[in-house]
């Protein structure tokens, strides 16, 4: 075997980069529409011109077909078709060493030495000496990677920004805001006009969704139609910017772009305990309009920016969550490879949320088609590399994404004493409340135990099934004396077991008795004997057995190990315990005389009760391994009576941890930091981190105008200035951008809609001058206020027109480019949750603070061990369940589970940038409307609910009805339809007519009306 | 505003809105709108993307079973044989292992020989372990490719790859490729479904491509009624006259509203996707029953009879659906991630799948079907032909994972038969002659459904992407 041919990296590498080799086919493919690449003559030079005269005619000829961007190949990964593809070179590295033909691989190639090419034929000699007198040159290649016409100076969305006049209209009565002139404009221009004013229930509906996320309430739809003042709407508008759902709902769109999960790995799954606060800082920055500049700033080098107080501070180091939350590989075992994917993504980010440049495309090559060289991709990624997003620290094979502890605040000593005095208080509340509880079982028990007189048992209630008549049986099990609920009773030696079979009418069969050795009381100590003994069937059923402390000392406690029943012939096991699915519950008791919680309790699939084991305990609760065997009891024991009392234990449990949580010094936030000693990274040669090329300081996409210069420190990562260049006053790309994602989500597709991309292949705007009117408002005269654009646009009377059909203008602009009606969209993945529970009165209105509810039981799970991380267990609390969709947990997997109804309505995955979300119909969507439990639910509750508010007149309740799912009133063929549908139902549910309301509320859910805005 | 329609009109789209209000018959509207649907010229709305599509070329196979044995069963032990293997095994390695591989478990790693005997086969003579005595009657179908490569020794990692050509980033899986390239033969089904997956939803997603390409999971097999093959496929707490009625309801509003708007896309759409799940409400149970299949045909399946039962009825299902015309049909099974015990889990993992794979491969034959279903059968990666320790028993070794070349199979839809392609080193470790990568595996795949790897394409983010992203090449000396 011949190991040095198998090269595993050579694949990996390969596949490690595929995103951006991707780019390489595409750029291939692209090649042919846009007529390509190269500029081919600068014959300023002697080489220059021997190139172009003598070597590009044969590498045309001979090796373009399999290694060009024209033949759209790229065979064993070359490229001949620029000097930037041989000096690349293919899967065996660069394919000409310039000034050195024997050592280069073309050379050796079409000479026929080791490889062949081209395959075919060899070259005429006189080609081969012509390509070895060139190399020999110093292989002089003029050609340039990147086209002359798509530079700064072609693409439209480099040129600068200067703010257009506002133009002329002839209705000079429709435009409310400047910005309508331009759209009028060209409507005029086109010879269309404008669809009238939506009606006051539409609008209405429209911007408290499009602002909020919500529907409107009845009262606020109520207030809307009878404020007849000239500011009516304006008002709406000012109170939804205030309303706190404004921010939930635009962070919403902010984490389609930045990846933002609860959770982390491909394996979806891996715990991450602190991402929510990144999550509440976006939420927060959008409700209180913080400039998007300086949230720019925060989220790229928060750490790096001076700060007043600790809770600025603070919330700075948490704004670069931006860069520590995405899809890392955590369990890529080549680390560097790792590193290289998260600052690839890291670039990617950047680029496309602010500039709309896929810049992660020149990671292996200079972009095809768009100005970024490579040079550029590893002057941004140097940046990157100075910053530290993941740690690995072994033994395992896992990374951990970085953590930075959060400064205190002043006071947080005393919240935290203030806090521990609520829990204190709740507990011992609670406390006392369980100890009543308790004595009230005690008692229970004790009456039992007078009746039984055998409190000290155990049966197997369910019934072993080994009673064949005269067959031989052997019971065996391991039993040891234990502790009871008390934890205080140490055996002593000669304590023994009295072992029963029984009937199941509690009559005995066989008996054995069994003195079993004395546990000590010491740690680790206890000594355990197996126990058997045979039986003979009788044939009358099945049998019980039952254990008891043979002479009631009451030092037995019951716990029993590894118990099976044999034919006793065939030694084939009838009967053994399975554990599958048991869930550990609370410790409890102390061993006596060592003070170590000696039990644990723990509930399995099949049996009725709690059970506690003795042996493994000790080292559950010394190592915090859930390593739980084997345990049963029964008798009054089995469950509390009182279901309250386990209650109790886990809220007891759940605040002690949430305290434990809360405990300052220890609060920690997903963010990045600087290396110690930033460094300029080196260019991998086709995105090869073993293939380093040239060093290029850290740096900026050069193509990008920018006010001044932003000299990049060398003890500092870059990171401050990069976020200053992003947001410069002549950088046309990020207001452009940012302004334009705004007008999307407003208007339901992009002034450009390609609102990601605004490179070559990107669309260009409908409305060219607009975008640059925005975006100037955006930064100047908004001075990136949010709101303020956002209130603009809503009170403009573009936004404020009817979603009409007009057959004319559908004809002559089927897209609506030209924005002659308000295009009707279907509401969000979120909305369409959040608004069923608005209408079904569920909302919860709780929001912020963690939401994986780690104080859940059994909620943290994992492969266990020092080598994997912890991982969720995906229980969701209650108090959680019903809150807006920004605030549940996500995996980093499609949604499911309680937020299920996300992936059914193309939520985007975490793992994706998207800033315009694809809104599909399929038939998964009418399923999931018709019969998934999360939708019956809501109609059931909906349906009470309208019947609550009106209970008497059976129309009065559909129009309600209407109102809190359609949001506006029921006109008298839809009422006579529902009530003809709730005619036709009632007979079939059994003459029951509120099941029929369930129904008819369930319809709504379903339909259209509801799930679109107008 | 009543202007007749110009744009996208169609037979079909005036049928939608001259239905008008009221509670029609949804089941008869369905069914006039299918055959509507067959010739309609309409811009496709969003459920439309599922018609059926011309290939690129003419294709070899009409669809795709795909069994994935999830862990990566061991080439050495069933497949690929090797003598120097045996001979050497309990032996310290004779080779050096590569830095990158895994050290947990290899502090006194072997050789270990073939843990189950092997015999010639069939009319090939094809070597191969005992432990599959059924598969083996179908050896003379089957294409045997011994240096399947992936990239990665990682579960996740390589189940991504073997899915969707891709390690690390979001890309659609190659089910979803062939969708995307094919449509599908049957309006009232996916194109795409995966049977009990194992795969992880990332793995059967349409990541960019419109969602009605992502598969549709077959999450039960059982006979049991409580629980439906489909997410959400029915409500059985409530009776069917009252589904119904409420499905015509939801379809009287929506028609009520397009009546007032005349046309919108996006909400025939939906009006669309209604009628299509009310089809597999109706469909599905249909096709996961099995009333209508012989004795004698599930017990081809060893269905009735452990432990082959369960995978056996997922194998039978997959014929169904293949039968019923959907594209691409995933059966997974768990289980060959054999660390220990290789030896007795192996032979376990065997006998509960080799019978079902055997009776698919018959079934679909003796329907005439095999000709025109290509039969895929393999893991995400293999195993390494020396020992792996992990729970200290010495007396029972496994084998670690080993992506540089493992086995997987090839049947039926213009595939040659009784041929093994490619080979490994003597050990079995590294592929080294006729290595088939998994981008070759997915190009050869799509030929062989008619379509040209490097044309199916899909723009996203300003670029092309396609299944097998740079690289790529047709075997082509595996087509028949």
């Amino acid at each position: 075997m011949n190991l040095a041919t198998q090269n595993p990296a050579l694949r990996k590498v390969k596949f490690c980069t595929a995103f951006a080799f991707a780019v390489l086919v595409c750029a291939i493919a692209h090649a042919q529409e846009v007529n390509v690449t190269v500029s081919e003559s600068q014959p300023d030079t002697e080489g220059a011109a021997f190139f172009n005269e003598q070597i590009l005619p044969i590498l045309r000829r001979r090796c373009y077909q399999c290694h060009s961007h024209e033949s759209g190949k790229a065979k064993g990964g070359l490229v001949l078709g620029s000097r930037h593809g041989w000096e690349h070179g293919g899967a065996d590295g660069p394919a000409i060493v310039p000034g050195k033909p024997d050592q280069s691989l073309l050379i050796e190639a079409v000479r026929y030495e080791g490889r062949e090419m081209p395959p075919e034929e060899k070259l005429p000699d006189g080609e081969i000496l012509l390509l070895e007198r060139w190399v020999a040159m110093g292989a002089p290649d003029p050609r340039v990677a990147v086209r002359p016409d798509i530079d700064a100076e072609s693409l439209w969305a480099l040129q600068p920004i200067r703010k257009p006049a506002v133009p002329e209209v002839q209705e000079t009565e429709w435009p409310q805001d400047e910005m309508d002139a331009f759209i009028l404009a060209r409507l005029e221009e086109e010879k269309l006009s404008p669809a009238g004013d939506a009606d006051r229930h539409t609008l209405l509906r429209r911007v408290t969704f499009d602002l909020t996320g919500l529907p409107p309430t009845p009262d606020e739809i109520e207030s809307f139609i009878n404020d007849s003042s000239d500011h009516a709407y304006e008002k709406v508008v000012d109170r939804l910017l205030e309303a706190r759902g404004f921010g939930d709902h635009w962070a919403r769109h902010w984490f389609d772009l930045s990846c933002y999960a609860d959770l982390s790995d491909i394996t979806g799954n891996v715990l991450i305990r602190d991402a929510w606060r990144y999550r509440d800082y976006v939420i927060a920055a959008f409700n209180s309009d913080k400039p998007l500049d300086r949230f720019i700033h925060e989220q790229v080098a928060g750490d790096l920016l001076p700060f007043e107080n600790v809770q600025q501070q603070r919330e700075h180091i948490i704004a670069t969550g931006f860069l520590a939350i995405g899809p890392w590989t955590l369990q890529n075992y080549i680390k560097k490879q790792l590193q290289a994917d998260v600052i690839d993504h890291q670039i990617d980010r950047i680029g496309r949320t602010f500039l709309g440049q896929t810049i992660s495309c020149a990671r292996c090559h200079d972009h095809k088609f768009d100005p970024v060289p490579t040079s550029d991709y590893y002057a941004l990624a140097g940046i990157f590399h100075s910053t530290r997003t993941t740690r690995h620290d072994g033994p395992g094979v896992w990374s951990q994404i970085t953590h930075v502890s959060l400064p205190e605040l002043p006071n947080a000593a005393e919240e935290f004493e203030q806090l521990t005095q609520d829990v204190n208080r709740q507990q011992q509340v609670l406390q006392t409340q369980l100890e009543e509880l308790q004595k009230q079982e005690r008692q229970q028990r004790l009456r039992t135990k007078v009746v039984s007189e055998q409190a000290n048992a155990l049966t197997f209630e369910s019934g072993i099934d080994a009673n064949d008549a005269d067959r031989e049986y052997r019971v065996s099990f391991s039993a040891g004396p234990s502790v009871w609920a008390a934890a205080n009773q140490a055996t002593a030696d000669g304590d023994g077991l009295l072992l029963q079979l029984l009937r199941t009418d509690g009559t005995a069969l066989a008996f054995h008795v069994h003195r079993s050795k004395a546990w000590t009381g010491k740690k680790d100590s206890q000594q355990f004997e197996p126990v058997s003994f045979t039986y003979t069937g009788d044939g009358t059923g099945k049998v019980l057995l039952h254990i008891t402390a043979s002479d009631y000392t009451g030092r037995f406690a019951g716990a029993i190990d590894n118990l099976s029943v044999s034919d006793a012939v065939t030694s084939r096991v009838l009967f053994h315990e399975d554990f599958n699915g048991c869930e550990l519950g609370d410790v409890q008791g102390k061993q006596a005389g060592t003070g170590l919680s000696v039990y644990a309790q723990c509930e399995f699939p099949g049996w009725t009760g709690a059970g506690l084991n003795h042996s493994h305990a000790v080292s559950l609760v010394t190592t915090g391994e859930a390593n739980i065997a084997a345990q049963i009891f029964s008798g009054p024991h089995i469950d509390p009576a009182n279901p309250r009392v386990t209650e109790i234990r886990h809220e007891l449990a759940s605040m002690t941890r949430r305290l434990d949580s809360a405990r300052p010094g220890q609060l920690q936030a997903l963010a990045v930091k600087d290396v110690e000693q930033p460094s300029d990274s080196a260019i991998y040669r086709r995105g090869d981190f073993q293939s380093l090329g040239d060093i290029v300081p850290r740096g900026f996409l050069s193509v990008v105008p920018a006010s001044r210069t932003y000299d990049i420190p060398p003890q500092s990562s870059g990171r401050l200035q990069l976020a200053q260049w992003l947001t410069d006053p002549q950088n046309p790309l990020t207001s452009r951008v940012l302004v334009n994602r705004i007008w999307h989500h407003l208007f339901g597709s992009g002034l450009v809609r390609s609102v990601d991309y605004f490179g070559v292949h990107g669309e260009t705007p409908s409305h060219p001058e607009l975008l640059d009117f925005l975006a100037v408002r955006l930064r100047e005269d908004n001075q990136w206020s949010v709101k303020q654009t956002v209130r603009q646009m809503v009170l403009s009377r573009t936004y404020r027109m009817a979603s009409t059909r007009n057959a004319a203008a559908a004809k002559q602009d089927p897209d609506n480019r030209l924005m002659w009606q308000m295009p009707r969209r279907r509401l969000a993945a979120e909305s369409i949750r959040d608004a069923m529970l608005a209408a079904s009165g569920e909302l919860d209105s709780g929001r912020g603070g963690p939401s994986l509810g780690l104080e859940l039981d059994g909620n943290i799970a994992g492969l266990g061990g020092k080598i994997n991380p912890p991982t969720w267990s995906g229980k969701i609390a209650d108090y959680i369940k019903n809150r807006r969709a920004v605030y549940l947990p996500l995996k980093r997997q499609r949604p499911e589970g309680e937020l299920e109804i996300l992936s059914v309505f193309d939520f985007p995955h975490p793992d994706d940038m998207i800033g315009a979300r694809s809104r599909t119909n399929v038939a998964t969507q009418a399923l999931f409307l018709l019969n998934s439990p999360f939708v019956k639910q809501q109609a059931s509750s909906l349906a009470q609910r309208v019947t609550h508010d009106e209970p008497d007149d059976e129309r009065d309740r559909i129009n309600r009805l209407y109102l809190l799912t359609v949001s506006r009133p029921c006109e008298s063929d839809e009422l006579e339809n529902a009530i003809a549908f709730l005619d036709q139902c009632t007979p079939e549910l059994n003459g029951d007519r509120s099941l029929a309301w369930v129904q008819l509320s369930h319809a709504m859910l379903g339909s259209n009306s509801f799930l679109f805005r107008e | 505003m009543r202007n007749p329609i110009s744009l996208a009109s169609s037979p079909r789209r005036d049928f939608l809105r001259s239905t008008g209000c009221g509670f029609g018959s949804l089941a008869l509207n369905a069914m006039l709108q299918e055959s509507a649907a067959a010739d309609s010229d309409a811009a496709p709305a969003e459920s439309f993307a599922l018609r059926e599509k011309r290939s690129h070329f003419p294709a070899r196979a009409k669809r795709i079973i795909f069994l994935f044995m999830s862990g990566g069963p061991s080439q050495m032990d069933l497949y690929d044989y090797k003598p120097r293997l045996a001979r050497g095994s309990g032996t310290h390695l004779p080779y050096k292992l590569p830095s990158t591989e895994v050290t947990v478990g290899m502090e006194d790693t072997r050789l270990l020989g073939p843990v189950s005997d092997f015999r010639h086969q069939g009319e090939c003579g094809l070597y191969m372990s005992n432990l599959l005595p059924h598969t083996a009657q179908h050896v003379d179908d089957l294409c045997v490719l011994r240096a399947v490569q992936a990239d990665s020794p990682n579960h996740p990692v390589a189940i991504r790859q073997l899915h969707t050509g891709n390690l690390f980033d979001t890309v659609p899986s190659m089910g979803s490729w062939i969708s995307y390239g094919l449509g599908t033969e049957n309006q009232k089904l996916p194109s795409y479904i995966t049977i009990l997956p194992e795969e992880g939803e990332r793995n059967f997603s349409s990541a960019f491509l419109p969602a009605i390409h992502q598969a549709t999971a077959i999450q039960n097999v059982g006979s049991s009624p409580d629980k439906a093959p489909i997410r959400h496929l029915t409500d059985s707490s409530l009776p069917k006259s009252v589904q119904r009625q409420r499905i015509d309801l939801i379809q009287a509003m929506n028609r009520r509203q397009l009546e007032h708007l005349e046309s919108d896309q996006q909400m025939e759409g939906v009006i669309e996707s209604f009628e299509l799940a009310f089809r597999m409400q109706t469909e599905t149970p249909r096709l996961v029953s099995f009333a209508d299949e012989s004795k004698e045909t599930l017990s081809l399946y060893g269905i009735g009879e452990e432990p082959t039962d369960k995978f056996g009825r997922q194998c039978l299902l997959a014929r169904r659906f293949a039968e019923a015309g959907v594209r691409f049909v995933q059966v997974s099974m768990a289980g060959w991630d054999h660390h220990g015990n290789i030896a007795d889990r192996l032979r376990k993992e065997c006998h509960v799948s080799d019978r079902p794979v055997a009776g698919l491969l018959s079934d679909l034959k003796r329907r005439g079907l095999l000709d025109e279903t290509l039969v895929v059968w393999g893991g995400e990666f293999g195993r390494t032909p020396h020992t792996q320790i992990l729970d200290g028993n010495r007396s029972k070794p496994g084998r670690e994972h080993n992506h540089h070349g493992f086995t997987m199979w090839m049947a039926g839809g213009g595939v040659k038969g009784g041929m093994t392609y490619g080979a490994t080193d003597d050990f079995g470790y590294f592929g080294v002659e006729g290595q088939v990568h998994i981008n070759d595996l997915h190009a050869t795949m799509l030929h062989l459904m008619g379509l040209d790897h490097e044309r199916l394409t899909f723009e996203h983010h300003g670029r092309p992407f396609r299944l097998t992203d740079v690289a790529g090449n047709v075997v082509s000396d595996v087509l028949s």
